[in-house]
């Protein structure tokens, strides 16, 4: 099988001193911001994206890719410790991971979450590496018809798996639908909703944008409660779990891993709905569902072995079709374009070093999370106790640096500033932005293929039905939202996301 | 003691150069940093040429040639902020076929004077275009063929772009105008996108820049047909030129240096010297065939008539294919 020597490729791409060197920076950067409830990966990789165009591409993504993952498990620390989660993929760690450290097996629910991560991003790095490249010999056939059908599933899968009220979700999307349709369109050229400013040409700038919406509105959120920042750390004892223990997450963490492998695929997935998903599984299933809420182990098992497979399965649509399923990979495909490199099918066969590198990177950067985790646990705890005062103007200042040397303009800062206060506004009414960011994403693309295959087809719409491919998208569309509509469904949903 | 007699000499001497600026003379240019401004992001081609040029007369001139990119609205971000810096030489920057010829047809208003311009140094370098076509939907051998096969099926087949008013598009335009075939434009943000679904086959043809569409022409994937350059191109000898099918018939994307109106004629004649100088140094020739570029290096005046010609050529296109304006 070719596997082998790929991954031999990819290994010696990914095991060279350098990008060992930026695989850990990009891991730390990602823990230590997973542990900061103020910061997320989408805001850390924005930031950091102009710095990366200085690097070879394999270690400017090989360090991109370590921060998102990272996240996935810094995010667990604090969710354990303090009840407070760091990242929204784990909200659902927090139930069952805080009751296990105020029963004093803290060092049990970090070795769990650790661990069933480590499991899980192997697995899901052994299916990128089989399953990815088949998927990209179908990618060929995407013509803007499929990619218009896919868009449309990507757009009904987002309202679908979108936690909180489907209405708020739905108006989410419109609205990042609506904000993508500014600067030129592509088909006329006719410039729309620019109001003669030049920098609206192009477009709002997706960094400014989720800069603002993200970055800037999480400090917004927590200056606003930093008075109910508490930060009651517990003593950690016992790292290690219980002959027990251990058997009992073994269950959970294979299921969480399939589960999250499956959702990390999907346009619009992505770890935070994984976590969620699994929780909601294993509350059914388990043998031991009454702890649940008590400081179930599997409750931390679960969710967090779901959020670090679909953290690295939502890496294949973007490396095999060049599509972002959710912001972070936007934010990838960003910084694969500017190094020059086109995100598309033809990545594998042009770029086998970076493709395969970044695969086996992901193996190696899981290894040095699990090393990373475990004995420095103490220091992210201490980290929280910088006060908030000190850390928030840095945090502005990074932003404002990284927003303006997008397009060395100064508007852009001022997009950044303005989306920021938008964001607070959609936060107060308790609306989420992270369905606008994929409308936003989706929009343009979603009405460029559709005008680009009816243009293909002299305006004959039955071109979306013809291709096999764009027919069984649509229709697995058609399903989904008759699933999310249906009575039974939406009100298991509502009882998930309740939890 | 001494420090302070330094100190105080330096300062008188500093301000006596700070004076002594507002009456440089082109003898002395440059005395400080130069910006050039690049008004395309950091990585394609205006960007490479910009850079390799400024390097050179940083090397050239001793003082720092800083390139600073101002992307966005199809050059006009950053012609507008060059046509508002001093024009005393420390701002200079890159333009192209599509900023200073294309734009001043293609779009209503512009941040910056129509009328005035810039005043223009050197032309670098210029990339021709190939037109591909998809071997599996164009069943033609050469331009006459597919001449003759697109009248056969008028309207039915498509060309892609990298978006309205590249010229990439305009290319395709100039041959439907010129050859009176009809085929429908099918524009793409950037021509990598373009150039897969020609690959793939869910456009017929394009018209690309060289060195992106010889990758796919020597794999095989797509079929050229004939370049928009009026000599041949190094990077595929074995095609044949447009213009011998379509006389006169030439789109190329070309990339030259430009102060903005009113810089003293010295600094621009001075600056067009160094241009013209470096461009035919050999092994900058060499680096730039190599990229499947044609390097130029012209005088200021022969640029501004090469820039004249070239606007009015693409007005007619954009009129006679009734490009909607910007």
């Amino acid at each position: 099988m070719d596997i082998f020597a790929n991954l031999w490729l990819g290994a010696s791409t990914a095991f060279m001193p350098m990008n060992l060197f930026y695989g850990f920076i990009g891991c730390l950067l990602g823990t230590a911001i997973g542990v900061l409830p103020g910061l997320g990966p989408t805001a850390t990789i924005a930031m950091l994206l102009p710095i990366t165009f200085g690097l070879p591409p394999e270690s400017a993504l090989i360090m991109l890719a370590g921060i998102f993952y990272g996240a996935q498990y810094g995010g667990s620390t604090t969710a354990v410790l303090i009840n407070l989660p760091g990242e929204s993929s784990s909200v659902v760690t927090a139930i069952d991971g805080y009751q296990m450290a105020r029963n004093g097996r803290a060092g049990a629910a970090l070795a769990t979450a650790a661990l069933g991560s480590f499991f899980a991003g192997s697995v899901a790095t052994i299916l990128l590496a089989v399953a990815a490249p088949p998927l990209a010999a179908v990618a060929l056939n995407f013509g803007p018809a499929e990619y218009f059908s896919l868009m449309v599933l990507g757009l009904v899968a987002s309202v679908a798996l979108a936690s909180g009220s489907l209405l708020k979700a739905f108006a989410m999307i419109v609205f990042g639908l609506i904000l993508g349709t500014v600067g030129t369109d592509v088909e006329s050229g006719t410039p729309r909703y620019v109001f003669d400013i030049p920098e609206l040409y192009d477009g709002l700038n997706f960094v400014a944008v989720s800069m603002g919406i993200f970055g800037i509105c999480e400090i917004l959120r927590n200056l606003e409660s930093e008075h109910e920042r508490s930060v009651g750390v517990k003593r950690v004892t016992g790292l290690m779990l219980t002959k027990e223990e251990f058997k009992r997450i073994i269950a959970p963490v294979l299921r969480g891993t399939a589960l999250g492998s499956f959702l990390g695929v999907l346009p619009g997935g992505g770890a935070m709905l994984a976590s969620f998903a699994s929780y909601a599984v294993e509350k059914r299933v388990s043998p031991n569902r009454a702890e649940f809420g008590k400081g179930a182990i599997e409750g931390v098992a679960a969710p967090e072995s779901a959020n670090n497979a679909g953290a690295q399965t939502s890496f294949i649509p973007m490396l095999t079709l060049g599509i972002p399923g959710n912001p972070v990979m936007a934010l990838m495909v960003g910084a694969m374009i500017i190094q020059g490199i086109t995100p598309g099918p033809n990545v594998i066969s042009d770029e086998p070093e970076l493709f395969w590198g970044m695969i086996v990177s992901m193996w190696s950067g899981n290894l040095m999370l699990v090393i990373l985790n475990l004995p420095l646990i103490g220091l992210w705890v201490r980290m929280l106790t910088v006060p908030y005062h000190l850390l928030f103007p840095a945090i502005i200042g990074f932003c404002c640096i990284g927003a303006y040397s997008i397009n060395n303009s100064v508007f852009d800062v001022f997009v950044m500033a303005g989306f920021s206060v938008i964001g607070f506004a959609l936060s107060k009414m308790r609306f989420e932005p992270a369905p606008l960011l994929l409308g936003f994403i989706l929009g343009p693309m979603l009405e460029e293929n559709l005008r680009r295959a009816m243009l293909i087809s002299q305006g004959d719409p039955s071109i979306f039905v013809r291709s096999p491919l764009s027919l069984s998208l649509l229709i697995f569309a058609v399903v989904v939202l008759a699933l999310v509509l249906s009575p039974s469904i939406s009100r298991k949903r509502e009882e998930a996301f309740t939890e | 003691m001494k420090l302070k007699r330094f100190m105080t000499f330096a300062a008188v001497s500093a301000a006596i150069c700070a004076g002594g600026l507002q009456a440089s003379h082109a003898q002395d240019y440059p005395t400080k940093t130069v910006t050039v401004v690049v008004p395309f992001a950091a990585g394609g081609n205006t960007d490479t040429f910009g850079r390799l040029v400024a390097e050179e007369l940083d090397k050239r001139l001793g003082q720092r040639f800083i390139v600073e990119n101002k992307p966005g609205a199809g050059g006009n971000i950053g012609l507008g902020d060059l046509a508002r810096s001093k024009p005393d030489g420390y701002t200079i920057g890159m333009g192209t076929v599509s900023s200073n010829a294309i734009n001043q047809t293609l779009y209503k208003t512009l941040p910056y004077d129509k009328e005035k311009g810039f005043a223009p140094i050197s032309l670098i370098a210029s990339l021709p275009n190939v037109l591909v076509v998809n071997p599996d939907k164009i069943k033609a051998n050469n331009v006459e063929e597919l001449i003759a096969f697109l009248k056969t099926e008028p309207g039915k087949h498509t060309y892609a772009s990298s978006g309205v008013g590249t010229s990439i598009h305009l290319a395709g335009e100039l041959l439907a105008t010129k050859s009176g075939i009809k085929i429908t434009h099918v524009p793409y943000k950037g021509s990598s996108q373009a150039i897969l679904d020609v690959v793939a086959g869910h456009v017929d043809m394009m018209f690309d820049n060289i060195p992106t569409a010889a990758q796919q022409v020597k794999a095989g994937k797509v079929k050229a047909l004939a370049v928009t350059s009026l000599e041949k191109a190094a990077l595929l000898p074995d095609v044949p030129t447009m213009a011998s099918v379509i006389p006169g018939f030439e789109a190329t994307s070309w990339h030259g240096l430009f102060a903005p109106p009113g810089t003293p004629p010295e600094i621009v004649e001075k600056l067009s010297k160094e241009v013209q100088a470096i461009i035919a140094d050999p092994a900058m020739q060499e680096k730039l065939k190599a990229m499947g570029v044609t390097p130029v290096g012209n005088t200021s005046e022969e640029f501004k008539a090469f820039i004249d010609a070239e606007t009015a050529k693409w007005a007619e296109v954009i009129k006679a294919a009734n490009v909607p304006l910007q």
